[in-house]
C-alpha cells in the first residue's frame, strides 16, 4: 500500500522556487493499477520519485507498505528499494557497459530476495530479451531497451512497480507490449503507478489520477 | 558485483581510463627514475669531486698547528724517505708531488724564508702543469719583495750564507708570504740550513682515489696514510669537494621541486579526468541509486577505480622508471653506472603510494557526483 499525507515538494533555486507538488495526498492500495496524468511540469515524475523513495519531500510523510521511507536511513532505504520497488523510466537508464544479462541483474547485487537463473533466463524469454542478453544496450534497439529496463524492474519480484511514460519513446505496437507485461505484473499481485500521456493503459487501470499544475 | 561493474566500466571508458593511467604512470615512473638514479648520482658527484682532486699536505706530527697556520710551514722537520713512502703507497695518484724545506732567515739584515723545493716526483700517466717550480741547484727564485728591495735582477749572482746562486727568475707580485720567500733547491737549503735529509713538507696536489668507493674517501685515505707515515700529520683541503656537494645538493633540491611539480600537475590531470568521468557517470550514479544501491557502494564503485587504477599505473610506472633509470642512467653516470641497480623498496612505495595518490585526486569529484540528488539526475535529460 502506497500513502501519501500532504506532500509538498518545493524545487529551490538560487532566485526562484517551483512547487511541484503542494499538500498532495494519495492513497493506492495492494494490487492497485493507477495510470497518473496531467500536463507536463504537473509534478508526475516528482510524484513517482517521491514514492520510490528517490526523492526527499520538502513536507508531507509517504508511507510504503506500511514504513515512512523518509524516516529510513539512506541505507535501509536503499534496501527497501532494491526489494520492493521496481522503477521504469522513459529512458530506460541501462548502464552502457553491461549487457543485457547483466543490467537486468543489477540489483541482484543488493537485493536479499535473489533471483535464481532459472527466473532470469524466464524473464527474458517473457520479455523476448534471449538471444539479445549479451548485447550492450547500445546495439540494442528502442523496444529491446525498454524491456530491459523492465526486466530489471521486475526481476526482484517487487510489490510497486513505478514506470514515468515507459511507452514514451516508443511505437504504439511496442508501447502496448509493455503494457501488456504491466498488466501481467498486475494480475500477479503487483502494484502498478503509470505516468502516460497515451490511452494504452487505460484498458487495464484501476483508476486514473489527474495532477494539474497549480503552481503557487 | 561492485568489482565487475568497476571493470567493465573502466574497459567501456576506455579512453578516459588510458589517459588517467598515464598520469598515474607519468608521476610513478619519475619518482621511480628519479630515486634509482639519485644513489648514482651521488656516488657520482663524489667521484667527480675526487676527479677535482684535493690537495694534501703531510707535515711532521708533532708540529703546533697554531704555529703551523701562523707561519705557514712547519717548525719541525721529518725525513726525506717519507717522500719514498709516500710515493709507493699506491692508492692514489697525484699531479705533483714535491717535498719542501723552509726555514725563516736572516739575509742582509732582512727576515726572509728560505724554501727548499725537492725536484717533482712525477707519477706516469698524469700530465704534468707547471704548478709548483722544480728548481736547479745552484739557482734560485726570488720572491717580488726582496727582488724589489735590493733591487735583485734575472742573471744575478748572489751570495746565500757562503753560497752562491744564479738568480734564474723573479717571481710576479703574490700579495702574500711568498713575496719575501727565496726559493732554490730542497739540496742546496739542507746544506745552508745543516737539516740533511730532512724536510718539513710534503706537498700533493690534485689528488684522486683510485680504489675506495665508499661514502668518505677522505676520511679513508687519511686513515690509511696515517698507516703509512705514522709519524706524519696529514692535512687535506676539501673545499672544492664541498663545493661540489652543495652543488649536488642544490640540483637535487631543484629536481625535487620540478618532481613535485609533476606530481601537482598529475593530480590536477587526473581529477579533471575524474571530473569528467564523473559528470558521464551521473545518470549512472542515479541508475544505482534506483535500482537500491546505497551511497557507500556507489563510492566504492568510484574510489576502486581509481585505486585499480593506480595499483596498475603504480606497477607499470615502478618498471617503466627503473628501466628507464637503467637505460639512461649509465649515460649520465658514467662512472658509477654499476650502481644503478633497481631499489625493489620502490615497488612497495608505488603499489601504495599512487593508488592513495589516485584515490584522492578523485575523492572530491567522486564525492560531489555520489552525494547530488539522484532523483534530479534522473530527472534532466
Ligand atoms: N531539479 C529541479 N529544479 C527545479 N525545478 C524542477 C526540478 N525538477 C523539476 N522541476 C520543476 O518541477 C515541476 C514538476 O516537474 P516534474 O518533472 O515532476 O513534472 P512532470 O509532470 O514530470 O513533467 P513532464 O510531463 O514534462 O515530465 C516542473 O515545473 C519542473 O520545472
Ligand atoms: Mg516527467
Amino acid at each position: 500500500m502506497v500513502q501519501l499525507d500532504s506532500v509538498t515538494k518545493v524545487y529551490q533555486k538560487k532566485h526562484s522556487s517551483v512547487t511541484a507538488l503542494n499538500e498532495f495526498d494519495l492513497q493506492v492500495k495492494k494490487g492497485e493499477f493507477v495510470v497518473v496524468k496531467g500536463p507536463s511540469g504537473s509534478g508526475k515524475t516528482t510524484l513517482l520519485l517521491a514514492i520510490g523513495g528517490m526523492l526527499r519531500p520538502t513536507s508531507g510523510i509517504v508511507t510504503v507498505n506500511g514504513n515512512d521511507i523518509y524516516d529510513l536511513s539512506e541505507k535501509k532505504r536503499a534496501k527497501f528499494r532494491a526489494e520492493n520497488i521496481g522503477f521504469v523510466f522513459q529512458l530506460f537508464h541501462l548502464l552502457p557497459y553491461l549487457n543485457v544479462y547483466e543490467n537486468i541483474l543489477l540489483p541482484d547485487g543488493v537485493a536479499a530476495n535473489r533471483a535464481g537463473l532459472t527466473e532470469v533466463k524466464e524473464i527474458l524469454d517473457r520479455l523476448r530479451l534471449t538471444d539479445r542478453a549479451y548485447h550492450k544496450p547500445g546495439e540494442l534497439s528502442v523496444g529491446e531497451r525498454q524491456r530491459t529496463a523492465i526486466a530489471r524492474a521486475l526481476l526482484n519480484g517487487p510489490d510497486i512497480l513505478l514506470a514515468d511514460e515507459p511507452t514514451g519513446n516508443l511505437d504504439s505496437e511496442n508501447a502496448a507490449q509493455v503494457m501488456d507485461y504491466f498488466a501481467g505484473f498486475h494480475n500477479n499481485g503487483g502494484t502498478v503507478i503509470v505516468v502516460t500521456h497515451g490511452n494504452e493503459a487505460e484498458q487495464y487501470a484501476d483508476r486514473t489520477i489527474y495532477l494539474n499544475n497549480q503552481l503557487l | 558485483m561492485i568489482l565487475k561493474l568497476l571493470i567493465k566500466e573502466i574497459l567501456h571508458r576506455k579512453l578516459n581510463s588510458v589517459l588517467s593511467l598515464l598520469a598515474i604512470i607519468t608521476a610513478v615512473t619519475l619518482f621511480v627514475s628519479f630515486f634509482t638514479m639519485s644513489e648514482a648520482s651521488k656516488r657520482e658527484t663524489i667521484r667527480l669531486t675526487r676527479d677535482m682532486g684535493f690537495n694534501l699536505r703531510i707535515i711532521p706530527k708533532e708540529t703546533d698547528m697554531n704555529q703551523f697556520w701562523l707561519t705557514g710551514y712547519s717548525d719541525l722537520t721529518m725525513p726525506e724517505e717519507y717522500v719514498d713512502k709516500f710515493f709507493l703507497y699506491e692508492n692514489f695518484s697525484y699531479a705533483h708531488l714535491t717535498a719542501t724545506l723552509h726555514k725563516k732567515v736572516t739575509w742582509r739584515n732582512r727576515e726572509v724564508i728560505l724554501t727548499g723545493i725537492s725536484p717533482e716526483i712525477e707519477p706516469s700517466g698524469i700530465e704534468k702543469t707547471s704548478m709548483i717550480f722544480s728548481i736547479e741547484p745552484g739557482t734560485v727564485y726570488i720572491g717580488f719583495e726582496i727582488a724589489n728591495s735590493f733591487g735583485i735582477t734575472t742573471g744575478d749572482e748572489l751570495d746565500i750564507f757562503n753560497k752562491s746562486f744564479t738568480v734564474a727568475r723573479i717571481l710576479s707580485e703574490t700579495g702574500s708570504s711568498d713575496d719575501i720567500r727565496i726559493y732554490t733547491s730542497l739540496i742546496d737549503v739542507q746544506e745552508m740550513v745543516g737539516k740533511r735529509g730532512e724536510i718539513n713538507e710534503i706537498k700533493a696536489l690534485n689528488c684522486l682515489c683510485l680504489t675506495s668507493d665508499e661514502i668518505n674517501p677522505i676520511e679513508i685515505l687519511r686513515n690509511q696514510l696515517n698507516e703509512v707515515l705514522p709519524d706524519a700529520k696529514v692535512i687535506i683541503n676539501q673545499t672544492i669537494a664541498v663545493a661540489r656537494e652543495r652543488q649536488r645538493m642544490m640540483v637535487e633540491k631543484y629536481i625535487v621541486f620540478i618532481l613535485t611539480f609533476v606530481v601537482i600537475v598529475c593530480a590536477i590531470w587526473i581529477a579533471a579526468l575524474a571530473i569528467i568521468n564523473t559528470r558521464e557517470r551521473q545518470r549512472e550514479t542515479g541508475i544505482l541509486r534506483a535500482v537500491g544501491y546505497r551511497i557507500g557502494k556507489i563510492a566504492v564503485l568510484f574510489l576502486g577505480k581509481a585505486l585499480l587504477l593506480g595499483l596498475v599505473g603504480g606497477i607499470f610506472g615502478y618498471f617503466i622508471g627503473t628501466g628507464l633509470a637503467s637505460l639512461i642512467g649509465p649515460e649520465i653516470f658514467k662512472i658509477t653506472a654499476n650502481t644503478i641497480k633497481p631499489v625493489y623498496s620502490l615497488l612497495i612505495w608505488s603499489v601504495i603510494v599512487a593508488p592513495v595518490f589516485t584515490a584522492f585526486s578523485t575523492l572530491i569529484p567522486a564525492s560531489l557526483a555520489v552525494t547530488r540528488d539522484p532523483a534530479l539526475i534522473l530527472m534532466e535529460e
